[in-house]
């Protein structure tokens, strides 16, 4: 017995809000590289982070204000950031199925990603510029 | 969605891998805690990007701000944030083994999924008593 259904095919017309957009190659192979590279950051990260942890203003800005924590901060939040917005991605592919709301959480995904990265690395800037 | 049929047909369709039927085990928690900690980092780095543009922008705008990094939620908030960043540092750490095909026996792999669990609190916790014997 045949149960005709809407769905003639998994990957295509009823069944297409159901699938990736085939790029989940480059998504894999780009998550496991950055994750090579946030892994010494995240950890160096964290350490300057719980440093800056009930400190007073001046505190803050002498714990991170030399190049290298500062490089190292924005590095974690610039790759950090990216990485975010492919996990971010992979999220709205599996939950949001609705066509027209995908899109703009896709587009809501990009411009967040980017103004976080881009506040860590303006702040940081700011913190470290010399005086 | 104006094709209301077809969108029912969609809503009907079992998806993988069936939540509701399958039993705990260490592997499918830690991999929804992997995704979990991810989006709390997400927001976690919104969150100390305020921090970080209040102590960017002088002592009076950090005043405003200085709680997210003080005080028991500052605290608490740096805390559960180092603790994701470990947990999904393992969790990445846990799927290089697996995709070299280690660890992927019954044993091994509910080994593993117990290991960043336990490795990640334990790291967090090494972190913040360095921290504080260093100062």
């Amino acid at each position: 017995m045949s149960v005709p259904t809407h769905f003639k095919n998994g990957r295509s017309g009823a069944g297409k809000k159901f699938v990736a957009d085939a790029s989940g190659s480059a998504h894999a192979k780009f998550m496991r590289l950055s994750s090579y590279a946030l892994t010494p950051l995240g950890i160096l990260s964290a350490w300057w982070l719980v440093g800056l942890v009930g400190q007073p203003f001046e505190h803050v800005r002498a714990e991170i204000g030399h190049p290298f924590p500062a490089l190292v901060l924005s590095g974690f939040a610039a790759l950090g950031m990216i990485h975010a917005r492919e996990g971010m991605h992979e999220i709205i592919l599996d939950y949001v199925h609705d066509a027209e709301l995908k899109q703009k959480a896709i587009t809501a995904n990009k411009n967040i990603s980017i103004t976080v990265a881009a506040l860590w690395v303006v702040a940081l800037m700011f913190i470290a510029a010399p005086h | 969605m104006a094709k209301t049929d077809s969108n029912d047909f969609a809503q009907k369709r079992p998806l993988s891998p069936h939540l509701s039927v399958y039993r705990p085990m260490m592997t499918m928690m830690m991999s929804i805690a992997h995704r979990i900690t991810g989006v709390a980092l997400y927001v976690g780095m919104a969150v100390l990007g305020l921090f970080l543009l209040g102590a960017a922008l002088g002592s009076s705008a950090f005043s405003l701000v200085s709680w997210l990094g003080s005080g028991f939620i500052g605290a608490t908030l740096v805390f559960l944030i180092t603790w994701a960043i470990f947990h999904h540092i393992l969790g990445g750490v846990r799927h290089a083994f697996w995709d070299r095909g280690l660890y992927m026996d019954p044993k091994g792999r509910e080994f593993l999924a117990l290991g960043t669990l336990i490795g990640g609190v334990a790291m967090t916790v090494i972190l913040w008593t360095a921290r504080l014997l260093v100062g």
